[in-house]
């Protein structure tokens, strides 16, 4: 028998029951398309993170005081808080060569008001490099000057939400602010951008490091914000980092440094681990068609007994019958994976027209994978029917 | 064209073994017209699926067309039953689902023959039998004697050598029966080997030959000692 012929005799066998083909149908394209929009999702999510690592700025590492990494040793019984990462510090990083730019930053909270109207604001106090290094985009006038870190200027520049809080759509440029007890001038106004890291860099208030030090009285840096020169000195630069700290420190290493690359490493791992185990809950919903697809063709092989009896007494052999009926498995999850790619992918495509910010995207594997494994289903659960068909007694089957 | 020796073939029935075919020595001419007639139970059918190939006796010899048929595996058995053995049942056994084309065309699909052929073999046969009228009609639109002269149709569209009808006027009317019987008779004198199993004496009497069984075994067989075949019996 053709191949071509065995699907034809075979589709003309599902047509006419059609509503049992239409329910297995429907199980496949359920299952195909669960693990279709799930795995979405999931790369969706990770998509998400990466991005946002990605919009802090780039070939970054993140120095902070204290140790937090566990090393394995019993923690010190003397010791207690680390010393303090001054300003001094953070210029004496720029000896290292692999270090193309950095930025002190203090991190405080003061309520911010221009007349009448007030706002608890977090503050950042830093220097000019802070808007490379962090990705910033200014919609209007400048950003802080360069010059001298340990001396401090009053003015700020305000993020873009801050601006229309404060000011409304009336110009902010060279107004005055009270920033706490002190008064700062603006001089710049951030670009409107999305969430970042949990800190929404539209509502914060940026000013000279040294000024934001004396408005909340400490000596400290909240972190050190560094720029490699490529993504190749990255680990140079982080050993040079913790060299130069730990000789002004005394020898001992009391800072923790953070690569940016190491964090997106880290989340994206995380990400796809979560993918996979969500399509291989989908997947699950897969194999329950099979079962389906099972059930209803043993049903089918018992209703069709006088016709296999049939086939057989007009000269087919076991195996051609077996391929009559794996045929039909193999139309229905065939089927059932085309129709559900198709509803997996408009559900997709739905879902990104609900929530357009989400990088939602169908990654191939999934796609693929979710088709082979519906057809791998579909024949293996296929199988047992397809068998007990090709090996009925024909005298039986046709009494 | 056949030669039975020996034949036995019992089946377990619960606790009981019930012995459907004792002894049976047969040998058929190419182009016999043969009945074999007997009460319910007395082993008719069971001869008959033994001579289609669709069962094997526990012992004894089977000749077709010169072929040792119990040598055969289960592929070389459907292989024979496709090239050389035409059926056809009480029950008709159509495709619900399939036209009068598909289900004579069926035999051919299975045997992988070509589409222009087929188309052409389909149309000469359903013409042959005067259902060209009725290719496109599925067999719930069909009257009795039009659906088993379809499966006549089905059964010979192969051109096999030997048919074997199991009852083929039991569900038939006179009328519908007797035009059943004219259009196998008719494939008969163009040389077809006609086997009719039948309890109705009407039909058999119509036969050239007849063959009498009862408890499996053959009682009587007007026909016997004559003809070539018997002769050849080594």
């Amino acid at each position: 028998m053709h191949i071509g012929d065995t699907l034809r005799f075979s589709g003309h066998a599902l047509r006419s029951g059609r509503t049992r083909t239409w329910l297995m149908l429907l199980a496949m394209a359920i299952g195909v398309g669960s693990v279709v929009v799930l795995t979405a999702l999931g790369e969706g999510a990770r998509r998400y993170v990466t991005d946002q690592f990605a919009a802090i700025g780039s070939h970054l590492l993140i120095v902070l005081p204290g140790r937090v990494e566990t090393t394995g040793t019993a923690p010190p019984l003397v010791g207690g808080t680390p010393r303090d990462l001054t300003l001094a510090d953070a210029q004496a990083l720029r000896r290292s060569s692999h270090i193309r730019l950095l930025a002190p930053l203090v991190v405080g909270s003061a309520p911010v008001s221009h007349r009448q109207l007030e706002r608890e604001t977090l503050i950042l106090g830093s220097t000019a490099e802070l808007e490379p290094v962090r990705n910033l985009h200014l919609a209007r006038g400048r950003f802080l000057p360069a010059g001298d870190p340990e001396r401090g200027a009053a003015v700020t520049v305000i993020g873009a939400r801050l601006k229309k809080a404060l000011f409304g759509n009336r110009r902010a440029l060279g107004r005055w602010l009270r920033i706490g007890d002190r008064r700062f001038r603006v001089i710049g106004v951030l670009q409107p951008m999305g969430e970042s890291l949990g800190a929404n860099i539209s509502e914060v208030a940026i000013i000279p490091v040294a000024s934001a030090q004396s408005l909340f009285n400490t000596h400290g840096l909240f972190r050190i914000l560094v720029q490699a020169r490529d993504s190749d000195s990255i680990p140079q630069a982080r050993r040079d980092i913790v060299d130069i700290i730990r000789q002004r420190h005394d020898g001992e290493e009391d800072i923790t440094v953070i690569t940016q690359d190491a964090l997106l490493d880290t989340f994206d791992r995380i990400f796809r681990a979560l993918t996979y185990t969500v399509s291989g809950i989908a997947a699950i919903s897969l194999s329950v068609a099979g079962i389906l697809i099972m059930n209803v063709m043993l049903v089918s092989v018992s209703r069709r007994t006088a016709e296999i009896g049939l086939l057989k007494a007009l000269g087919s052999p076991q195996r051609e019958i077996l391929g009559l009926f794996l045929a039909e498995a193999g139309i229905l999850s065939a089927g059932g994976a085309v129709l559900g790619g198709l509803v997996g992918l408009a559900g997709v495509g739905l879902l990104d027209w609900l929530f357009p910010d989400f990088p939602l995207a169908v990654p191939a594997w999934s796609l693929t994978g979710a088709v082979i494994l519906a057809l791998a289903m579909g024949i293996l659960f296929g199988l047992i029917p397809a068998r007990r068909a090709a090996r009925l007694d024909p005298v039986q089957a046709l009494r | 064209m056949i030669r039975l020796e020996e034949i036995e073939r019992s089946f377990r029935v619960g606790d009981e073994w019930v012995h459907a075919l004792r002894h049976i020595d047969l040998a058929v001419d190419e182009g016999e017209y043969l009945a074999i007639m007997g009460p319910s139970g007395s082993g008719k059918s069971t001869l008959l699926h033994i001579l289609g190939l669709l069962d094997r006796p526990d012992s004894g010899r089977y000749w077709l067309g010169g072929i040792d048929t119990l040598s055969l595996s289960e592929e070389q058995r459907a292989d024979a039953r496709r090239r050389l053995i035409g059926f056809v049942f009480q029950t008709f056994h159509l495709i619900p689902r399939l036209s009068a084309y598909e289900n004579v065309e069926l035999p051919m699909l299975l045997a992988g023959v070509r589409p222009a052929e087929r188309r052409e073999r389909v149309q000469r046969i359903l013409r042959d039998l005067g259902l060209s009228d009725r290719a496109r009609h599925r067999p719930d639109q069909l009257s009795g004697g039009q659906r088993q002269r379809v499966a006549i149709a089905r059964a010979t569209v192969m051109a096999p050598r030997l048919l074997l009808a199991d009852e083929p006027t039991g569900n038939l009317d006179k009328a519908a029966g007797d035009e059943v019987m004219h259009t196998l008779e008719r494939l008969n004198r163009g040389g077809l080997t006609l086997l009719v199993v039948t309890h109705d004496p009407d039909i058999g009497d119509r036969a050239r030959r007849r063959i009498r069984m009862r408890d499996g075994a053959i009682v009587a067989d007007d026909g016997s000692g004559s003809g070539p075949c018997t002769s050849a019996t080594p």
